[in-house]
């Protein structure tokens, strides 16, 4: 699995109810049915797990939509 | 009876030549014991009444002997489990102040470490039994019988003096409920020095049962030849021992529990597949727990019967009250437990801070849980151990229930953890299984599946083991 197909599946584990078919990259968090506070813990902890890489705060809460997770994990690897 | 002392007089009286005690070396009739416990009993009188003796044993008869020889000189049996800290021992001496110090020559040595003064430090063998005592008496209800202290999993120990009328009360309750008899041989594993093993031995001495008593419970071929070799009726075990034997169900262990009327175990939760499968095991016979503090000892039971109700901690006993209070004191089916009855103390061993527990004869436990439509109470956390997260409050003990689902994972700790943004967050500590494989995302994974948002932990550590207390409970407050 590649880099973009690893934080893909993320966004799917970190919401269960998204279907493939909603998935964009630019697709902000407000877009997003459940993306509240938690949601976003969730994502950067689950991103930090998988690829073994510690988010700064500013990091953590700056990301809004998928590429913009992308992007900061690749900077972190 | 109203006191610890008669339960022996009056089994001696019913049954002198009946088997009292088996250990693996030594028998004892109900009379020999009897004979043991006043000539050992004799040196003691030459302490005031009420004095402190400290006892610090294995499972033995001698442990037997000594704390029934303390009880009937009208001194307090202060009980030090084996597995103490040389720090806490200090401690635990400094604060209970005995008179004597009572063990074995195994472990005189740890005992002369202690260096405070006026204190008679005795290998139990060298104790004189022919003391000539002129002393009669006798305790009542109100005088403490023992001392213990719980296992301070927060903060140093607390001293918990139990009354010989708390302990009548709960004997009485843990026979009625649970229908011991004289005709009960009953096979303790549990180590005495903790109250679910001393209340098993209370039990079998008041019915004048035969107690067989082993030393621990680590040797599964040994407890299934002594469940059949002395046609045992009971067994009492901790949930950790029962889950052990199914998972290695060698030696025939099966077969004898299928013969036990009765296996009662405590309230460290018990996995609901364990309940399930030692109803079908025990065929006739029942399993069952119970719920208590040694502050507040067999409030409720719970005999698995009915399918569904395999996590509850059943219903309050006979003579105990129990209320649910929440975080604004109102009373409810949610909420911290309190508890007032005889079994509770009244007050903490010259600790006036831990007695600020006790209002009115209530003991805040510092449990939480709830009580389901048919009155069944559940357990779901510690008071202290909650977790605010951003003003949503998460109980630790779930985290570790449903992180414990999951294969590879033997142990789990959840703690708050300060957090910039959100207060503070779950920090989760697993111990894998051995052979475990698991990652760490796959923990988040499954916590996003199982859990809401907020309770899904913010960090996830590996750890070899865990900090522990004496009686083995993990210090939670050493992983802050």
């Amino acid at each position: 699995m590649n880099l973009e197909e690893e934080v893909e599946k993320i966004f799917f584990e970190a919401f269960p109810t998204l279907k493939e078919s909603q998935f964009d990259w630019n697709k902000k968090q407000k877009d997003y049915e459940n993306w509240d506070s938690f949601a976003q813990l969730n994502l950067i902890t689950l991103a930090e797990s998988k690829f073994d890489i510690n988010l700064t705060l500013d990091e953590s809460i700056s990301i809004t939509s998928a590429k913009e997770l992308l992007e900061c994990v690749k900077s972190h690897l | 009876m109203n006191v610890i002392t008669d339960f022996l007089q009056n089994s001696v009286n019913k049954y002198p030549d009946k088997i009292a005690l088996v250990t693996s070396t030594q028998k004892y009739t109900y009379k020999e014991l009897f004979k043991s416990v006043k000539s050992f009993s004799s040196y003691f009188t030459k302490f005031p009444a009420n004095s402190v003796i400290s006892l610090f044993f294995e499972n033995s008869a001698d442990f037997i002997i000594s704390y029934l020889g303390t009880l009937h000189a009208s001194c307090i049996a202060h009980i030090l489990p084996i597995i103490i800290s040389d720090e806490n021992l200090v401690k635990q001496i400094e604060s209970a102040e005995p008179k004597m110090i009572i063990t074995t020559k195994q472990f005189i040595k740890k005992i002369e470490k202690i260096e405070k003064k006026n204190i008679e430090k005795f290998d139990v063998n060298e104790i004189p039994t022919d003391y000539n005592s002129n002393v009669k008496r006798k305790p009542v209800p109100e005088n403490i019988s023992y001392l213990l202290y719980t296992s301070g999993t927060t903060t140093f120990p607390k001293g918990v003096p139990v009354t010989h009328q708390n302990c009548v009360f709960t004997t009485k309750n843990i026979i009625k409920i649970l229908n011991y008899s004289e005709n009960d041989v009953n096979i303790i594993p549990l180590p005495l020095y903790h109250s679910f093993g001393l209340g098993c031995f209370h039990t079998s001495i008041y019915t004048g049962a035969t107690l067989i008593l082993h030393r621990n419970a680590t040797d599964i071929s040994e407890l299934s030849n002594s469940i059949k070799n002395n046609s045992a009726s009971t067994l009492a075990l901790v949930p950790a021992n029962l889950t052990k034997i199914l998972h290695d169900p060698k030696d025939g262990i099966l077969d004898s529990l299928s013969r036990l009327r009765l296996v009662i175990t405590n309230t460290t939760s018990i996995p609901t597949d364990t309940v399930k499968e030692y109803r079908k095991i025990l065929k006739d016979g029942n399993f069952a727990t119970y719920y208590g503090l040694t502050e507040a000892s067999r409030s409720t039971f719970m005999i698995f019967v009915k399918a569904g109700k395999e996590n509850s901690i059943g219903m309050p006993a006979s003579g105990v009250e129990l209320k649910l209070v929440d975080d604004k004191n109102n009373i409810g089916d949610k909420g911290e437990i309190w508890i007032r009855g005889r079994n509770v103390i009244k007050k903490y061993w010259k600790n006036p801070e831990a007695d600020k527990n006790i209002v009115d004869g209530w003991l805040k436990t510092g449990d939480l849980g709830f009580r389901d439509s048919d009155g069944y109470l559940y357990l779901t956390g510690r008071v202290d151990n909650v977790i605010n997260v951003s003003g949503e409050k998460v109980i630790p003990e779930e985290i570790e229930r449903i992180v414990k689902i999951l294969s590879g994972v033997e142990e789990a700790v959840a703690i708050g953890m300060s957090h910039e943004i959100y207060g503070k967050v779950v920090k989760l500590f697993v111990k894998k299984t051995s052979d475990s494989k698991i990652k760490k995302s796959e923990i988040i994974t499954h916590f996003i599946k199982n859990l809401e948002r907020y309770k899904v932990p913010a960090i996830v550590e590996f750890v070899d083991e865990f900090p522990r207390t004496e009686y083995g409970k993990i210090k939670r407050f050493m992983l802050q």
